[in-house]
């Protein structure tokens, strides 16, 4: 088996990596690149925790292989607030208390921003459905849809300012 | 994961190089939603895998001379955001719109869901159900095929026809005409998202300007191996002017098929039977309310 060499914009920055081809996405991201955010929970596209924006698109990092990542534009946890200063989703958990255990966070977290990147001011049956792919073992769901709300207002009301 | 070599084609001619040099042992991944799982799970084990996600040529929905073209590549998400599609196809709009989740629409494509052949593919039993063609495409040329005869076809793999060096390249099937023919699709699942369908129920009805069915197709997948063929059903609603209790008088026939075709599982067949007929009534209802002859509700 020959290494191959995944050039990819990581957190908005260039990173090359040689991995082996036998990896998945959520491998090269955990263990390459020790993004430990991103998280693998079912292994089987059906929960969510190892939910990346890819190409502005959420998907699960555990049903793609490291090579079909060349090109692409990946969007971790990390990424999201880089500085360490809450963003306006990550704050709204936090107010909203749409953390318990925390681990299906980060997926829930990236799947909210690319959704608020899409729709600025979305209803509820929106995040509703957009959040469908993400699954929460703890709280439930009722918190976090106020949450995804509350940054959506948030966020509006920063722009506004 | 077992070690493979991994390829990144440009080009469809590329890749079928590619998929003939290393027909010996080799897999494509589309979406991958299917088969990086198989091969995470040492189910599959190629001795190369080749990406087809950097082929943009295998990416586009057509409307060509009265037929919808559809690139291999188009994931579950762009079909479903689709507007021909949504207008004038609600089978395939409906059915690409409810698997997975987000995350799974984004990522998995028509054509992978065909080729993996999977019981429970709902893009495949919405596909059956239009009748839909196959474009397969190797370095010996290329052919189309009738997406039943593909099923019933042996290939590399027991599932379908697709031979070692072939690439599904594209899905077709013809443009419903609104006026006369309404399409459905309706999903029993455990959840409203993240569920593997327990029926995906499929249907499509052509009625003439008095009324009079000239055409149905009636398919639903997860029941058995491949999309179960209501044949009987079909046959005695052709010629009959449709309404809801003329379909109904279908259901005891398709009762009789689901306990047939069971008989190796019977757990599952008093809630097969008892689901496929609430689904097909939602089917019903729906077709009738497409086309303007009934309002029923279910």
């Amino acid at each position: 088996m020959n290494n191959i060499t995944v050039h990819c914009t990581v957190n908005h920055k260039p990173v090359t990596v040689e991995t082996a081809p036998n990896k998945r996405l959520l491998d090269v991201l955990r263990e390459d690149l020790h993004l430990t955010s991103v998280k693998e929970g079912c292994s089987e596209g059906e929960c969510g925790a190892c939910t990346v924006i890819f190409n502005g698109e959420p998907v699960t990092s555990c049903c793609v292989l490291a090579g079909q990542a060349e090109g692409a534009d990946i969007v971790t946890l990390e990424g999201i607030s880089p500085d360490g200063t809450p963003d306006a989703v990550q704050r709204a958990f936090m107010e909203s208390g749409a953390v318990q255990c925390g681990f299906c966070t980060p997926g829930m977290i990236l799947t909210a921003e690319a959704l608020l990147a899409k729709n600025a001011d979305p209803t509820e049956e929106e995040v509703k459905l957009a959040m469908s792919g993400n699954l929460c073992r703890c709280t439930g769901y009722t918190k976090i849809i106020e949450a995804v709300l509350l940054a959506a207002k948030m966020r509006r009301e920063e722009a506004r300012a | 994961m077992k070690p493979f070599d991994f390829y990144t084609p440009a080009t469809v001619e590329e890749a079928l190089e590619l998929l003939h040099t290393h027909r010996e042992s080799v897999a494509a991944v589309a979406g991958g939603t299917d088969l990086v799982l198989e091969l995470n799970e040492r189910k599959a084990a190629p001795a190369v895998v080749i990406d087809l996600k950097h082929i943009p040529e295998l990416r586009y929905i057509r409307e060509e001379g009265g037929r919808f073209r559809i690139g291999a590549m188009t994931t579950h998400a762009a079909l479903a955001a689709d507007a021909r599609i949504a207008e004038t196809c609600h089978l395939l709009h409906d059915a690409t719109s409810l698997v997975g989740s987000p995350q799974i629409r984004n990522l998995g494509t028509i054509g992978g869901n065909i080729a993996q052949s999977s019981v429970a593919g709902d893009g495949l039993a919405a596909c059956v159900c239009l009748n839909a063609d196959l474009t397969l495409r190797s370095v010996r040329g290329e052919r189309t095929l009738n997406i039943n005869e593909f099923l019933a076809a042996e290939g590399v793999q027991k599932r379908n026809g697709l031979a070692a060096d072939e690439l599904l390249t594209e899905i077709s099937f013809p443009v419903p005409d609104t006026k006369h023919t309404a399409t459905a699709f309706y999903k029993l699942g455990k959840r409203k998202a993240l569920a593997i369908s327990v029926i995906a129920g499929c249907m499509t009805a052509t009625v003439d300007g008095s009324g009079v069915c000239t055409h149905v197709s009636m398919r639903a997948g997860a029941l058995g191996r491949y999309p179960m063929h209501f044949a009987s059903c079909e046959e005695y609603l052709v010629g009959k002017k449709l309404s809801y209790s003329v379909m109904l008088e279908t259901l005891p026939m398709m009762h009789d098929q689901i306990l047939e075709a069971n008989r190796s599982r019977p757990w599952s067949v008093f809630y097969k039977k008892e689901g496929a007929q609430g689904v097909y009534k939602k089917l019903f209802a729906d077709i009738l309310g497409q086309l303007g002859i009934e309002e029923v509700q279910v």
